[in-house]
């Protein structure tokens, strides 16, 4: 996964650790993850210093994190900040807030965006109490 | 195919190439080819040894009859039937040669199949053509490289294959130069015997079919006695060229026509018979195998405008055993009603409703028996039955003006498996059945794919604090509700509120005392939540999504041991249906297994954790000392 990771980038250490979180689901899981989900999100990431990232999360074909723009052709692009991809990952901030403070900014099938929250907490390898 | 089929065809006197039908066979047989490029590593025919010498005769005849396949795609390729035509008449005009010879690899071609045909099938030819037929072959006397080269490409046809199977999708055309090369190296005769197999072959052409028949079966019969070439070629097509080449040269033609023939019989005859059966099956393992392996992507759910996932319909479970008594007398929506009432298995109530549904006994409004059998599918944790039935149910109950029913159980299945927009649509639908006075403000943002959950959210408030300062009694459906709405929204303390609210009113619900459970335990009060899912398991022992709960919150705690023991009484639990102790025909929740599985893993027992990947009978791990 360390090809994930790249310089000034916080988020490049989440993404990496999210790879290696589904890396370790069973095919089951992953399956039912994908059916879930079924979005490949694109990640335009923007770093303190002005530079620019992009990193895709592929949970409808493979079930899988790479760096570099979705192939095939992302469901939903998500613009942000770094800083605001830390933020939302680790649960400080969450996608409604993010988009309605401008943070985040979303192109493509924007309702999407909203099943990002779910993916980071998956990858929390948390099991999901049920109503 | 039969050299009968070939030469009694009627089509077989028409200028078409009589070879076309088993051009056809070999057409249809790409199955080999097929597995090289779909097939992925793993696959047991991709490992298709590059030299036959030592493999079984499975993989030399492969290899032989992609051989051959490769010769017929040659005569199909680049020597055309229609241009073959053209060219006998060509001949006829001006035999002895042509003014304006072609490319050396298509003449090549061009010659070959001309001396080809004579071989299998002279008697086919009309007898005027003979004069085209000599100046073809006095062509290939022309063009033919001399023997000790033709001999050679003989050695290489795996060199060929291994090209191949990277490129399938080449052109034949591109294969003109050395599949003509290797044509040739098929008619290693020299000139004299081509001369000498020629007149032979004139003569017969025009003989009666019965005595070619008779010439067939001593061809047969020489092939036979030749155990020797026989063998060598199951062995290795290869190590046949050589033996092939070792022959004497002055051996009569008509054995070299039948050791041919019969080389094409067996290849056709035996990959036909049984080759052909085990091809169906490698092919069919080696993609199932490169499909696990490679895409494990399902197709996914459909999703609608309003966030609704299409699962299509409900399921019914087959062989149940319901449906095979003679139970005309019996209700079975009421025996599920009282199972229900009195603490019985989920399972088995989920199956008198099935069974109840199946024959037509759907109780009120015809929606009765699809709403408990939904709200009974997810108590016991099969939320995609759940979803399905409750689908089924809601719709039903709107048309029968009674809309509210089931539409919150509904809202919870969705809100389980992660479908939060169809959640607040569907907990939309609710309020507005519920109240149907309350204005709905639009969404405040159209752009935001969170806007709905704050429309749908800010109605649900409003709602309850109108019934709060005007006095009037809680509703504990609108607390459960907004409890979802935080819930989603991972706001745990506040969906704890409203579901305490709503146990005010309802103390002896444990469908609420495991919903407040779990709003602690994802709100990481898994400690706290443990006392609710008691309160929940007192009340109903058999609760399956209780018991999951529990190991959840034990899994979250770290005690994996205890977790494992709570799944695996769940599947019990779920096992006491229709399959009695095997299991069979009982399809337990995948949820449970891959959570159970998941625990596994945590505790470093991977042997456990593959057990339950196979979902293994659940007793089969009392004897890994697991009591639940």
């Amino acid at each position: 996964m360390s090809d994930l990771k790249e310089e000034g980038f916080q988020a490049s250490e989440v993404l990496a650790a999210i790879a290696t979180s589904f890396a370790g689901l069973s095919d089951d899981e992953k399956k039912a993850q994908i059916k879930k989900v079924n979005a490949i999100f694109e990640l335009q990431l923007k770093n303190g210093s002005g530079k620019t990232g992009t990193w895709t999360i592929d949970l409808k074909k493979t079930g899988s994190v790479y760096k570099g723009p979705a192939k095939p052709k992302a469901d939903v692009t998500i613009i942000m900040d770094d800083a605001t991809f830390c933020d939302l990952a680790s649960g400080k901030l969450d996608g409604q807030k993010a988009f309605m403070t401008g943070k985040l900014k979303a192109k493509g099938n924007i309702m999407l965006a909203t099943k990002l929250d779910s993916v980071f907490k998956s990858a929390q390898g948390k099991a999901k109490a049920k109503l | 195919m039969s050299m009968q089929a070939l030469i009694s065809g009627a089509e077989c006197a028409t200028t078409s190439n009589p070879l076309s039908q088993v051009l056809k066979h070999a057409e249809g047989d790409r199955s080999i080819q097929r597995v090289r490029v779909t097939a992925g590593p793993s696959s047991s025919l991709y490992r298709l040894p590059p030299s036959s010498s030592q493999a079984p005769s499975a993989a030399d005849l492969a290899a032989a009859r992609q051989f051959f396949e490769q010769q017929q795609q040659q005569s199909r390729g680049p020597a055309l039937p229609s241009f073959d035509v053209e060219r006998l008449r060509n001949m006829n005009m001006s035999p002895g040669g042509h003014a304006t010879p072609p490319p050396a690899a298509v003449d090549m071609a061009g010659a070959w199949q001309g001396a080809a045909r004579p071989t299998f099938s002279p008697q086919l030819t009309p007898g005027g053509s003979h004069a085209a037929w000599a100046s073809e072959f006095e062509l290939h006397r022309q063009t033919a490289s001399p023997s000790a080269q033709t001999a050679e490409p003989m050695y290489r046809p795996s060199a060929f294959m291994s090209q191949r199977q990277f490129q399938p999708y080449m052109p034949m055309q591109s294969w003109t130069p050395p599949v003509a090369v290797s044509g040739k190296g098929k008619g290693r005769m020299t000139d004299a015997d081509f001369d000498a197999a020629f007149a032979a072959l004139s003569t017969h052409s025009s003989a009666k079919i019965e005595e070619v028949d008779e010439l067939t079966e001593g061809l047969q019969d020489a092939s036979l006695q030749d155990n020797d070439y026989m063998s060598e070629f199951q062995k290795s097509w290869e190590e046949v060229k050589k033996n092939a080449a070792n022959n004497p040269l002055s051996q009569p033609a008509a054995e070299e026509l039948a050791r041919w023939e019969a080389q094409f019989n067996q290849l056709n005859s035996e990959s036909r018979l049984d080759d052909d059966l085990d091809y169906d099956k490698q092919l069919q393992e080696a993609y199932e195998q490169s499909f696990n392996q490679y895409d494990i992507h399902e197709p996914g759910v459909r999703i609608g405008e309003d966030g609704v996932p299409d699962f299509g319909a409900y399921q019914f479970e087959q062989d149940n055993k319901y449906m095979v008594e003679d139970a005309q007398s019996r209700s079975f929506l009421a025996e599920a009603r009282d199972l229900l009432a009195n603490n019985g298995s989920l399972t088995e109530a989920a199956l008198l409703l099935e069974a109840a549904i199946q024959k037509g006994d759907t109780g009120k409004g015809g929606y009765e028996a699809w709403v408990l059998l939904g709200e009974t599918r997810s108590m016991d944790e099969r939320e995609e039955a759940a979803m399905k039935a409750l689908a089924e149910g809601t719709r039903l109950a709107a048309e029968a003006g009674d809309p509210t029913q089931g539409l919150m159980s509904l809202a919870i299945s969705y809100t389980n498996e992660s479908y939060e927009r169809a959640s607040y649509n569907t907990l939309l639908r609710w309020l507005k059945a519920r109240y149907p006075g309350v204005e709905v403000p639009p969404p405040s943002d159209m752009q935001s794919p969170w806007a709905l959950h704050a429309q749908v959210q800010d109605a649900f408030l409003a709602v309850a604090r109108g019934q709060h300062t005007s006095g009037a009694a809680v509703d504990p459906e609108l607390q459960i509700g907004l409890g979802v709405l935080f819930y989603t929204d991972s706001q745990f303390d506040k969906a704890q509120d409203c579901f305490e609210t709503a146990l005010g009113a309802n103390p002896n619900d444990y469908l609420l005392w495991n919903r407040l459970g779990s709003c602690l335990s994802n709100g990481s009060k898994p400690e706290e939540a443990l006392g609710a899912y008691r309160q929940a398991l007192e009340l109903r022992p058999t609760y399956t999504r209780a018991i999951y709960n529990v190991g959840v919150a034990c899994l979250n705690i770290g005690a994996y041991e205890e977790a494992a023991k709570h799944f695996l009484s769940a599947l019990a639990m779920q096992e006491t249906g229709n399959g009695g102790a095997d299991g069979a025909g009982n399809d337990k929740s995948a949820q449970l297994w891959t959570t159970l599985q998941r625990c596994f893993t945590y505790m470093n027992r991977n042997d456990l954790a593959e057990m339950a990947r196979k979902a293994a009978p659940v007793n089969s791990f009392r004897l890994e000392g697991f009591d639940f």
